[in-house]
């Protein structure tokens, strides 16, 4: 009896201590040395209150891999915290759709004002009576096979990612979804179509697009732009060279971080998948800007650019303004042909691709 | 109004996984889903602790934030619901979740994911409540029943708890003092006090050394 009646004193005793000892051990827990010396004086700190507080800072913060394991099996099932989701939420949220927003439509403003301010690049000798032929009907084909892909992915992409600051505030979520849906599905279909188009791109055209002596005074000279006089180039100059790597080797990075996106049947976790996100994003604006300022080219841009790709054949005094090292090699092998001819040839292929309906006149 | 959160009680969880059987059951999830999961940490080694995570209805949640077609609503109760209508399964939510929780069916010719699926706190979705689309897109929905989910309901050791914020952690608020108090009556730290074998009781019954 008195045995016990000392015991609960001194329970209530304990209780008091270990209350106040609670008590200080919050107010002291930034001093880590204090912490340790009521320790290792065997009394309970406050990081023995709750016993697991270590190992949940580690499962929440990961500095060290964590895992568990889960008798669900799938991908990352073991994985209790995500810490790389908010951190990748963050890069979507906070950077990429804000500046990736930024910088397309700081480049699509440039380069208005840039056409408001220096015009159209006229061919300055005017249109000759003569043509070269440029691209054969394959590398236009090629071309314009992963133009029209890459355009689509493009569009698709952007739909997805500024959809809903953009289009939702217009059309209501219910009709986004429909279009944001088709897009979803329509990047995941062509997608692997860009890579057999890159591929094709790169075996046809790698040969021209190797850098070469000249190429760095283009640089310097900024391809024209610094002054009004043009800068000797080859077949291609050292700009749509890069935009070539560029689309080749960024495009690489597209093509890998895309597959790992769209089959999460290769068992790769969330981590992975993340990052593939963001290398995806990064690249495919990356490669939208320059094809941005290569469509502005092509069309508005410059007169006479895009014959080659339409035709087959550009001016001879285009060719001579842009790309003067090939013209004048062109030129004396004697490749040069006359407007004449050129139609001839056109109208018989037309007529034979439409399967000799068309009969000549 | 009332705010649903969930809380796991890792030193009650005996990892019997019949919250994930249950919740499968109750709302007949497709093939390869599961809305909850059991994760155990140090799997048979000292210190092992079991939680039963699916989604925990976050007040701020980042799968809405970063959904591309803002399918995410949170209802009256701070249940985090999304509607299968307009989901289009990009997956983001799945990146974003701190807990897993998304879910994504195999869908169409290359297994790509279907619209997402995850833990509705048994709330259904934004369809009328009981009907029979909402059960057959959400599965069940008990709250409208007047029921919380069953995955906490029949948990067997009470570790899962699911209801309003104030009234769960009010309920775990007293299994702390209980548990200190016990640690004041054995004169043990709350280390040892745990719910399991401590060293010295490792001989015979463990075959693991």
């Amino acid at each position: 009896m008195a045995k016990s009646i000392f015991l609960q004193s001194d329970n209530r005793k304990m209780h008091a201590g270990w209350l106040l000892l609670l008590l200080l051990c919050f107010i002291v827990q930034p001093f880590d040395s204090f912490a340790n010396t009521s320790e290792s004086r065997g009394i309970p700190s406050a990081a023995v209150l709750n016993p697991a507080a270590e190992l949940w800072r580690d499962v929440r913060q990961r500095e060290q891999l964590t895992n568990g394991t889960s008798q669900v099996k799938g991908v990352d099932s073991g994985v209790l915290i995500n810490a790389y989701g908010d951190q990748w939420r963050k890069f979507r949220m906070q950077q990429l759709i804000p500046v990736g927003g930024y910088l397309l439509l700081g480049i699509v403003i440039g380069l208005a004002l840039f056409y408001l301010i220096r015009g159209k690049v006229a061919i300055e000798g005017g249109e000759s009576d003569k043509k070269l032929l440029r691209y054969t009907s394959y590398e236009q084909l090629i071309h314009w096979f992963i133009a029209s892909i890459f355009l689509f992915l493009a569009i698709s992409g952007l739909i997805i990612l500024f959809g809903r600051p953009v289009l939702i505030p217009i059309m209501g979520k219910e009709a986004f979804s429909v279009i944001a849906s088709a897009c979803k599905e329509g990047h995941n279909l062509m997608g692997p179509l860009f890579l057999v188009a890159l591929i094709l791109i790169f075996i046809k055209f790698v040969r021209r697009n190797i850098y070469q002596k000249g190429d760095l005074s283009w640089l310097l000279r900024g391809g024209g732009i610094i002054g009004k006089k043009h800068v000797p180039s080859n077949f291609f100059n050292m700009g749509e060279k890069t935009m070539f790597w560029m689309l080749v080797l960024v495009g690489s990075v597209i093509i890998a971080s895309g597959f790992v996106l769209i089959f999460p049947v290769f068992g790769l976790g969330r981590e992975w998948m993340e990052l593939a996100h963001v290398g995806h994003a990064i690249g495919a604006i990356l490669v939208i800007g320059v094809i941005i300022g290569h469509i502005y080219i092509g069309t508005i841009g410059m007169e006479g650019a895009i014959e080659g790709m339409k035709t087959g054949y550009c001016d001879l005094n285009w060719a001579k303004e842009h790309h003067d090292l090939w013209a004048t090699k062109a030129e004396q092998q004697g490749e040069v042909i006359s407007n004449d001819k050129v139609s001839r040839l056109r109208d018989v292929s037309s007529a034979q691709s439409l399967g000799g309906h068309v009969q000549e006149e | 109004m009332a705010r649903m959160k969930f809380y796991c009680d890792p030193e009650r969880c005996i990892e019997c996984n019949a919250c994930v059987t249950a919740c499968k059951n109750e709302n007949e999830v497709p093939w390869g889903v599961n809305r909850r999961r059991v994760v155990t940490i140090n799997d048979g080694d000292e210190g092992e602790r079991s939680l039963s995570v699916a989604c925990m209805h976050c007040s701020d949640a980042p799968c809405a934030t970063v959904c591309p077609v803002d399918c995410f609503y949170t209802t009256q109760d701070g249940v985090v619901l999304h509607d299968k209508d307009i989901c289009i399964g990009c997956g983001y939510c799945f990146y974003a979740c701190p807990f897993g929780a998304p879910q994504f069916p195999e869908d169409g010719a290359f297994a790509t994911r279907g619209k997402m699926d995850k833990c509705t706190f048994c709330a259904g979705g934004p369809e009328a409540d009981s009907s029979s689309d909402e059960h057959r897109k959400y599965g069940s929905n008990r709250l409208a029943e007047g029921k919380l989910p069953l995955c906490a309901e029949m948990c067997s050791t009470k570790a899962l708890l699911a209801g309003d914020a104030d009234t769960i952690s009010e309920i775990y608020r007293k299994r702390v003092i209980n548990r200190s108090a016990s640690v004041m009556a054995r004169g043990v730290s709350y280390r040892d006090a745990s719910f399991r074998a401590p060293h010295s009781a490792s001989g015979k019954s463990s075959a693991k050394e």
